[in-house]
This record gives structure tokens, sequence and C-alpha cells, in this order.
């Protein structure tokens, strides 16, 4: 089992979009696949048509009552899975606070699904938080999107500085581009000049209309534009991440 | 993880999908997706490993593509309960476990098939209609597909049930529940006890097609020498038998080398018996199961070279590697060349007349009659009613004794032939035990086998680089011959001999070692226990 880490501090850059379009790509490959929507705002939940809803909420998986196997629900998508978001996921900071190891809790969590599924995406929360650091310290490699502007690079540096505190080696960060637009000179010149303290990947995600539709057609980019640049694209990032992931 | 719920139900032969839709439309929001007409192909090895291990596997693909196309899905189900564990689309049915594109599934196949390669052990057309039960979100919740089926020369005796296939989703077993009690209840049907897999051999009177695994044959306790021999004889002559078909058409290397073990081992009891054929009949079959060790050689060279293609590639560096394709390219290229003059061979009326005077000498036992009864186990001058246990104990420990001569005199200096000559001998004695491994009692059988095997693999290794070394040279000069080969290809082929050559070095360094745990046994008495003669219990009046 490998985990993959979708994060990012900032908003609105493409972390969700990502997480479920590359955990299709995964399962159409025939591996097993499951999303955590950690996002109490629940978008991955929604692009999978799959209620916000966890029995028992957040609560319940840390004290015990629910395993995640109990919450897990079947996507539309073969070998694809779903770890719904809850509501309650906004309070996970305070609980894990009051947990042991408050730190390896979702990596505990995790743990018996192990022989269950290939890849595990999480769709994490846009914040620096114990959630964060839980979801840094369980993922095998971490995917940062980033939009190539400066303050995205910015808060790429705070990420890096952040997992440096928490001695989380930097071989697992792996950055992209994302909703890059070509006729801007400034995304031009930042994908020419990429940041050279964390691995930047070749491929990037296009600005595009298609990956804003996910939300109408409630289907990932493939499913329902699989021709189009921002499906080949993500082909193309999954292509590297894969390799990043077997290779380090 | 539990495993995902699925049932079947049958519809009988008259289309009940209806009558299901409109009992649904009452309690669900249902959409009606494609229909579609497949041809689904169940894959299986020839000697159905999958299904031994309740695995059911199988290849879906739309009719009426165009022949280029032969994309499709590839699945595996559960036997037992019927549950997806995989479902891959692939561009190609594969044809062995490295085609499987997902790691999991290929280690799955490959920890049970190896190198066998997986063929269509039965098929029929499906015309599928699809329901899916949906939320208010329009989330599928369960998935219903209603199935006719068409098999090959159809009759009305010879039909499949039209089934209806309930798929749960995980999380929502709730829903999977209602919609079979819905069903149950209200339709009265029945769930399929059978897989349909089953029920297909079944009504096309191919079920024996599951027996044929091969059974591991058991000698009788009481048999005679002669007995024992035919039966003996006989079992291998079955098993050349049934490979040869996959032999012929090179479904995998294995066919080929399972062809040629069984005879070896009937030229192996062939050397040893005496008396049970009339001389000119054993002399016959001698020279002519020698004949057919020989003229399968060739292709099994090749084969077991094509086999470790990528491990010879693997061990040059990393800038001679793709020199060496063309020397695949010259490889297959006689490996067709051979393969097509084997089955020539096999065609041809010598091979037909070892057929027929096997069928006559050894399975209608024509001419056995008129042999005496003296003996049938050279050396032991036992008569050939002597129970075969004794007389075959005999000879197993006298070939021990062998090993443990030639192998004792084994020395670094020693030519490769001695090893080579203590091998074959190893061989002998390794068939013998093995056919007569249920008369004897010894626990310690299974664990003289496991020792002798290890030094068996170390007796195999050696003689194959000693073979691949020399058959490099040679083909190097045939390549030159042949104008296909460049300098650099001669280059490469050269730093794999020298790379050969050091793991010869290497095997036979270690061959001292698996010697010494082979003739350890004898200190501890372990293999004359073995071979003690095991009595059955008499039932008491």
């Amino acid at each position: 089992m490998k985990i993959v880490a979708c994060y990012n501090v900032k908003g609105g850059i493409g972390k969700t979009a990502t997480a479920v379009n590359l955990a299709y790509l995964a399962a159409h490959e025939g591996a097993r696949t499951l999303v955590w929507d950690l996002d109490p705002q629940g978008a991955a939940s929604y692009y999978f048509r799959i209620k916000p809803k966890v029995k028992k909420g957040s609560k319940g998986l840390l004290t015990g009552k629910k395993t995640l196997e109990d919450v897990i629900k079947g996507t539309d998508y073969s070998s694809l899975d779903l770890i719904p978001a809850d509501f309650s996921y906004r309070n996970l900071d305070l609980e894990l606070d009051v947990t042991k190891k408050s730190d390896t809790r979702i990596r505990k969590l995790l743990k018996p699904l192990a022989n269950a599924y290939d890849y595990i995406f999480l769709d994490c929360p846009p914040s620096i938080s114990l959630v964060s650091e839980n979801t840094l310290v369980a993922a095998d490699v971490v995917v940062i999107p980033t939009i190539p502007t400066t303050l995205s690079l910015r808060t790429l540096d705070q990420i890096v500085d952040f997992c440096k505190k928490l001695n989380i080696v930097r071989t697992k960060l792996v950055t992209f581009f994302s909703m890059v637009d070509n006729r801007k000179k400034l995304h031009k010149q930042i994908i020419e000049n990429p940041p050279e303290h964390v691995r930047v990947l070749k491929s990037y995600i296009p600005y595009a209309s298609d990956v804003e539709q996910m939300g109408v057609h409630r289907q990932p980019v493939l499913v329902f534009a699989k021709s189009s640049r921002a499906a080949k694209a993500y082909q193309a990032l999954w292509e590297e991440i894969k390799t990043s992931i077997h290779c380090g | 993880m539990k495993p995902l719920h699925r049932a079947q139900f049958l519809l009988g032969q008259n289309d009940g999908s209806d009558a299901v839709f409109k009992l649904l439309q009452q309690e669900f929001i249902l959409y009606e997706t494609d229909h579609s007409l497949l041809k689904r192909y169940y894959l299986d090895s020839f000697d159905w490993r999958l299904y031994q291990r309740n695995y059911i596997c199988g290849w879906e693909e739309s009719v009426g593509k165009s022949k280029n196309n032969r994309k499709g899905v590839f699945f595996i189900h559960d036997k037992s309960t019927g549950s997806n564990v995989c479902e891959l689309t692939l561009n190609a049915v594969p044809k062995f476990s490295k085609d499987i594109t997902s790691r999991v599934y290929y280690q799955l196949l490959n920890n049970i098939l190896g190198i066998r390669a997986l063929i269509a052990v039965a098929e029929l057309t499906i015309r599928r209609k699809r329901l899916l039960i949906l939320n208010q979100e329009n989330k599928t919740l369960a998935v219903l597909q209603v199935e006719s089926y068409l098999i090959q020369d159809e009759t009305d005796k010879k039909r499949l049930d039209d089934r209806l296939n309930i798929i749960s989703i995980r999380g929502y077993q709730k829903v999977f529940g209602r919609v079979l009690d819905l069903i149950s209840e209200h339709l009265k049907l029945h769930q399929a006890k059978r897989d349909l897999l089953e029920s297909l051999l079944t009504v096309t009177g191919h079920e024996s097609d599951l027996k044929k695994i091969n059974v591991p044959r058991k000698l009788e306790y009481a048999l005679d020498t002669r007995e024992a021999v035919i039966t003996v004889l006989s079992h291998m002559f079955n098993i050349m038998q049934i490979n040869e078909p996959g032999l012929r058409s090179a479904v995998d290397t294995e066919f080929l080398h399972d062809y040629r073990v069984a005879v070896r081992r009937i030229r192996s009891i062939l050397g040893q018996v005496k008396h049970v054929f009339p001389d000119n009949v054993l002399a016959f079959f001698k020279r002519e199961f020698s004949w057919l060790g020989k003229i399968t050689t060739p292709t099994r060279d090749l084969d077991v070279y094509l086999l470790k293609f990528d491990g010879h590639v693997r061990e040059l560096p990393l800038e001679l590697q793709s020199d060496l394709a063309i020397f695949r390219v010259f490889l297959e290229r006689h490996w067709k060349i051979e393969h097509d003059r084997m089955c020539r061979m096999l065609d041809s009326k010598r091979y037909q007349k070892i057929i027929s005077e096997w069928q006559r000498v050894v399975v209608n036992s024509d001419i056995l009659s008129e042999v005496p009864e003296i003996e049938c186990l050279q050396e032991e001058g036992a008569g050939a009613v002597r129970p075969a246990r004794d007389v075959a104990r005999l000879r197993i420990w006298r070939l021990y004794k062998r090993i443990l001569k030639e192998g004792e005199s084994i020395t670094p200096q020693s030519p490769d032939d001695d090893l080579h000559e203590l091998r074959k001998t190893c061989k002998k004695f390794r068939y013998l035990i093995e056919f007569f491994e249920d008369c004897y009692a010894g626990q310690s059988i299974k664990k003289l086998l496991k020792i002798l095997k290890r030094l068996q693999d170390n007796l195999g290794d050696f003689q194959d680089l000693c073979v691949q070394i020399q058959q490099l040279k040679g083909f190097a000069e045939q390549m030159l011959q042949e104008g296909l080969a460049d300098t650099k290809t001669i280059m490469a082929m050269g730093v794999l001999v020298e790379k050969l050559n050091d793991r010869k070095i290497a095997v036979r360094s270690e061959f001292a070692q698996c010697f010494k745990v082979f003739s350890e046994i004898d200190k501890e008495s372990t293999f004359a226990d073995a071979i003690r003669v095991h009595h059955p219990k008499r039932k008491t009046s």
C-alpha cells in the first residue's frame, strides 16, 4: 500500500481535482484504490456523488467505535472506493490533540487497510495543523499542487520548512504546477525556472474549463472528457508520480 | 476487507427481465445503461490450476469489433463467493501472468501459474442488459445484470438458463439486501447454486475437463514387478500424450518440458528392466525413446535460452544490453525452424510406429505373456512376480551407494563430465524413489527428496551453464555465417560467456557443500529408514 497525500496550505489550487483524477487513473489500471476526503468541505465526496457523512463522525473513528472499513463507500468506478468527508472533520485537530501519539493517528488508522488497497489518496484540508502533520507523516509521497505565481512559491517554501521541522524527508515531497495559464508571462517564466530546493515534476495541469466542469458532471475529468488536454495532463502527471512512488 | 456481496438468480430460458424492472421500479430510481453483446472466454492453464485454487478467470470483449482491436476486460472472480477479485481493461487477451499490468494480480496469477500459459478453456456469447439502482444524486447503489447466453451448437437440450446478477456496492449493503428480498419474495426466483462456468461445462458435456487434472499416480501396495513397471510406463506415456498437442501448438514451454521429462522417465525404467519385454522389443523402445529425446532437445534448448534471455541481458553492463537484441531475433528464428522440424518428426511414420507398438505391447499387453517370469529389474535376480517394492528397494539402495561413490570421487580438478554422470545417476535414483514413494514407510523420504533436490539443482544449474557456454560460442559462429551479427553483438556475447563462466565457477564451488549434506544422510541411517517397506495393517476378523 502506498499513501499519496495531496496537500497545500492554500485552497482552490486543484488538490481535490488532483486526488480524484489520479485515484481514478490508478483504479482504471486495476490498482485497488481508496480516496479519503479529509476536507470537511467534502469536495471529493461531491465529485463522487457520495454524501459527506460518516457515522459517529471523526470521534467515532478516533475512539475506535468505528473502523475505516466500516465507513468506506464504493464509487461508481471499479476498484475505486471513498471514505467520505464529514462536517465533524472541522474539529479533527482538537480531537487528534487529545489522543496519544497525536501525529501518527492517521497512519495507525490506515494500517489495517494495508492489504486491501494498493493506493490510498488523502485529500487534505488546506491548513497547517495537526491534521496536515498527520497526513504528511502517514504519506509515502506528498503531492503539492502549486500555481506558478510568486505567492504560491512562497507558500511552497513554507510547506518545505514545515516538513523540515517535522523531520519529513524532502524526497517525499513532489510538486507540480497546477492551473497553468500559458498566456501569462509569469507562469511561463516560473515553469521555465522552477524552484530547485524541491522536486518539481515536468508534467503540469493547464488552467482548463474541463477541470471546472468536474463539478457539473460530478465525475473525474477522464470520464466525461477523456481526450481533453486536462485529461492527458493528468495521465502524464500520474505516470511521473507512479515513478516517484516506486523508484523513490 | 469483507468481500462484496453478489447474488445470481436463475431466470429460466425466457427473458424475465421485464418483471424484474417492473418490480424494482416501484421502489428505486432505475437507469438502464448499455445493452451489450459480449464474447466471454474462460481462461485457465491446461490443467485448471486457477480453478483448483478457487479462482475463475476470463476475458470479455464486444462482439463485432474490428480484428485489430482486441481491447477487452480481464477478470478474476472468487469461485465460492462469486465476488469480483479484479477487473482490468487490457489491449489484448493476456497469455501469461506477465501480461497482467497490475502488480498485485500479476503476483497472484504468477504464484499459481508460474510460466504456464492461460488458454481459453470454455467460451460463450453473452447478451447483457445492465440496470443501475441510483439515489437522488444519481449515485449507483447496486448493479443488476440480466444475461442470456448463447453457446456453440446450441440445441433445446443444450442451453443455459438466463441469469440475473445482483452486485452490491461497498457501503450500500441495505439496498442490496432489499433488492434480494423483493426478488425472492415477489418473483420467487431461485438463486443459482452453481457458477456459470460449471453449468456451461455440464451443458456442453465438458465437465470431465475439470477432472483431467493430473492426479498423482499411486502404486498399489501388492503389485508385482511386471505390473508395477507396466503401470508406471503407461502413466508416463499418458503424460506424453496429454502434453503433445500443447507442445505442437507451443502454448507454453512447459508442455515440451513435461513431455521430455516423461520420455526421460520411460527411458530410465527401460534401462533398468529385464524380461518385462522381449529383448528385441526392449531394444526397439530404448532406441526409439532415445530418438524422441534427441529430436526434442534443440527446441527445448532454445526454449531455455529464450526463457532466460532477459536474465542474461541484465547480466551485461547497461551500455551493452541493447547489443543483444539481434541475438534474440536469431534465437526466435531458430526456435521456429527447430519447432517445425520437431513437429515434422512427430508427424513421421517412425513416431506413429512408436505409438502403435506401445499400444500393442504396453497398453494391450499383447506379447508380455510370452516373456518368461524370471526377473524384471536388473541384477536383483528376482522374479517378475516378486513384489515391486522389494525389488525396487534393492535397486534404490544400489543407486544410492553409486551416487555416494561417484560423488566422493569428484574433486575440484575432476572434469565437468563427471558431474554430468553423477547428475544422470541422481535422476535415475530420484525417478525410482518417486515411482515407489507410496510403498515405503519412512517418514523421512520427503526430507530425503528435499536434500536430493538441492543437490540435483546444483548439478542441473552446472550442466545448464556448461551447455549454454558451449552453445553461445556455436551461436556466435552461426550468426556470423548467417550475416546476422555485427562486432557489437559478438562482443556482447563474449561478455555474456565470461559472466556465465563466472557463474559456472561459483556453482561448481557450491557442489562440495551440497554433496556433503546429501552424503551425511548415510551416517544418520536416515535413508535406510526412509525405504523401509511399509506393511499395511491387516484387518482382524
